[in-house]
């Protein structure tokens, strides 16, 4: 079960980037940058403004990544698929929706929140805006190592159920009203999978998987996201 | 690039289900829950959880187990696993956990969203593998699958395609969901709650009715399973999974999405439309969802009349355990041979006439198929075999 990397793209509390057009990536704590989404896409997307903040960061690290594949741009809808691996997934739609419950018991629920509900949700926003019509759906760890994304996105590509698939983590920190401390950072990292060989932009380098939660790069072992961001850049340098 | 799939089907290990245990507000058990369905029982009955009395629902109907109790500040999930997981026999302590829920323990983002604080431990995605991985002392990392509607379908895929390439001989897949205000008024919101009990493929549906329960499902590799003597109750042959590319919370019209995961697990099954038995569907109740299925199995099945039933008038919709359910409800089709009732189907909606039935109906071939869809434009579909 192998993949090359073809396309990197991020937005975490350090930048906002992708893999051939930067050098340097960082995971760290703190609050994301104030971003422009709208400046991430060629054509007018006015649903970003409709989304929640974990959908406006989900879909545009997609589109990040896919522009950093060459994948962008598009005619015919594609059998691309997408896993995204989250800690709080939707959490803070969750909470915005169920404030517009409690008032009046239901009569002001607001359904245009309520799309937003599923932690899958932005996936739909990301096939619609670029046509991937692949597996999709967003996974939760017992011990989050954020790369559950990428294992479960490699699995499905050796499967054969996908032609290409994206793979990656996306959160936006945990809704204040837990009090619950962050022990993760915010940030949305992605990473294009395809065959070996098939994309002609050169490969940041191969993805291995031999059992369930071992990831292996250019055949060295990996349990951190960070480290294969900044090795496929370094790769891409080399 | 199709490596697994490449392999000739004698090189492919198999994926048997050794275990299937189920609650719902129709049965406490899966003996219990088939016997009810096929008494054309239902389970849809005025909600008492939560206030409905609104003039703004236009629904005050849900499928609830009616004596679940939350303990302790724990949601109401927790008293679900309790009586699943009762149900269950030994789990090997290598089986990989892939749990699967549309919105985990809710009712306590509910209580604390009302000032009263319960805890996050069963509020974050996650907390349904963290609680079934203590129970049960399994070793590895569990997930937990979250894609709407179809989530444990995917679930159910994911655990077979980790047996078929190798990289387990064990998993267990379960998945959970429960009738909250927040899910009601959610749907309630969208317009897509009926009035009365939901009418799978009727003419006159008007939306779905929710349910709640919960599935497990021990996936095993046909040596291992053989070789600890487990019971074969069915095989998880194919896989599909499509997104519409359409819209966020509605399917796409004509049902491409679902024709192409269908014609996906079929393929992955390496099994030809003429092999499927029947299918279980999602049938929702809801006017765009049923119509749509019907356009997709026409699209994959042509003028073939074979049985298409749903459940869901008689257990309401469980949201992300729907697929973990009915797949174990599915085995219960291949094994007796029989496809339940489809309970509130009275006037066909068009192109369900013979093919679903409020009665039930004779089944005759080896192969159920099963789909599920959801928001984000999800499609889902297993291939299950005998």
């Amino acid at each position: 079960m192998k993949a090359d990397i073809t396309g990197i793209g991020w937005i975490t509390a350090a930048g906002v980037g992708r893999g051939r057009n930067h050098h340097g990536f960082a995971l760290p704590a703190g609050r994301l940058p104030d971003y422009t989404p709208e400046k991430f896409f060629t054509e007018p997307y006015p649903n970003l403004r409709r989304m929640d903040a974990y959908s406006r960061l989900g879909v545009t690290a997609i589109a990040l990544t896919l522009e950093d594949a060459g994948l962008d741009t598009w005619t015919e809808k594609r059998d691309i698929g997408m896993v995204v691996a989250t800690v709080y997934g939707c959490l803070g739609a969750d909470v915005d929706f169920y404030n517009t419950v409690i008032p009046n018991h239901g009569a002001q629920a607001r359904p245009a929140v309520f799309s937003y509900t599923s932690a899958n949700s932005f996936l739909g926003e990301a096939a619609i805006r670029f046509g991937l019509t692949g597996t999709n759906y967003a996974v939760a760890e017992q011990h989050p190592t954020g790369l559950a994304g990428l294992l479960a996105a490699l699995g499905h590509l050796a499967a054969g159920d996908d032609q290409k698939i994206i793979g990656g983590v996306c959160d936006v920190g945990c809704p204040e009203i837990f009090g619950w401390p962050d022990k993760f950072p915010p940030g949305a990292v992605f990473f294009m999978l395809e065959p070996v060989g098939t994309n002609p932009r050169p490969s940041f380098g191969t993805l291995h998987s031999t059992s369930p939660g071992q990831l292996l790069f250019d055949g060295s072992p990996l349990d951190d996201l960070a480290v294969l961001v900044d090795q496929c850049l370094s790769n891409q340098a080399s | 690039m199709n490596m697994i799939r490449s392999k000739s089907k004698n090189e492919l290990r198999q994926t048997i289900v050794t275990e299937a245990v189920a609650v719902t507000a129709l049965g406490s058990n899966l003996e219990d829950l088939w016997y009810k369905l096929m008494q054309k029982e239902t389970a849809i009955k005025p909600i008492k959880r939560f206030p409905v009395d609104r003039e703004h629902y236009r629904s005050r109907i849900a499928a609830i187990i009616d004596d679940l109790r939350p303990s302790q500040g724990r949601s109401l999930l927790i008293d679900l696993l309790d009586r699943l997981m009762d149900q269950m026999g030994p789990v090997p302590a290598d089986a990989i956990l892939v749990a699967a829920t549309l919105k985990s323990g809710i009712d306590n983002l509910e209580s604390e969203c009302r000032g009263k604080p319960t805890g996050f431990q069963d509020i974050r995605l996650a907390s349904l593998a963290d609680n079934l991985g203590a129970r049960l002392g399994l070793k590895g990392n569990g997930t937990c699958i979250s894609a709407s509607c179809a989530s444990s379908a995917i679930a159910l895929a994911r655990g077979a395609a980790l047996i078929e390439s190798g990289q387990a001989e064990a998993v267990l897949v379960c998945c959970a969901d429960i009738v909250s205000e927040y899910a009601f008024s959610g749907f309630s919101s969208l317009k897509a709650l009926a009035p009365d009990p939901c009418r799978p493929f009727d003419r006159n549906r008007q939306g779905l009715s929710l349910g709640e329960g919960a599935a497990a499902l021990l996936l095993m590799s046909n040596t291992r399973a053989e070789h600890e003597g487990r019971a074969r109750l069915g095989t998880v042959c194919g896989w599909g999974i499509t997104n519409d590319a359409n819209h966020i919370t509605a399917p796409v019209r004509g049902g491409a999405g679902l024709a192409r995961a269908v014609n996906k697990a079929l393929t992955s099954a390496r099994k030809k439309p003429d092999e499927i038995a029947a299918v279980c569907a999602h049938g929702t109740g809801t006017v765009y969802n049923d119509r749509m299925e019907l356009d997709a199995f026409k699209q994959v099945f042509h003028k073939r009349r074979l049985p298409i039933f749903s459940v869901k008038g008689a257990i309401g919709h469980t949201l992300g355990a729907a697929g973990g359910i009915e797949t174990a409800l599915g085995l219960k089709v291949l094994a007796t041979n029989t496809a339940p009732p489809t309970i509130g189907f009275v006037n066909p909606e068009d192109g369900a006439q013979g093919l679903v039935s409020a009665d039930q109906q004779a089944i005759a071939g080896d192969f159920l198929l099963t789909t599920n869809s959801g928001f984000g434009g999800i499609n889902a579909a297993l291939v299950l075999g005998r």
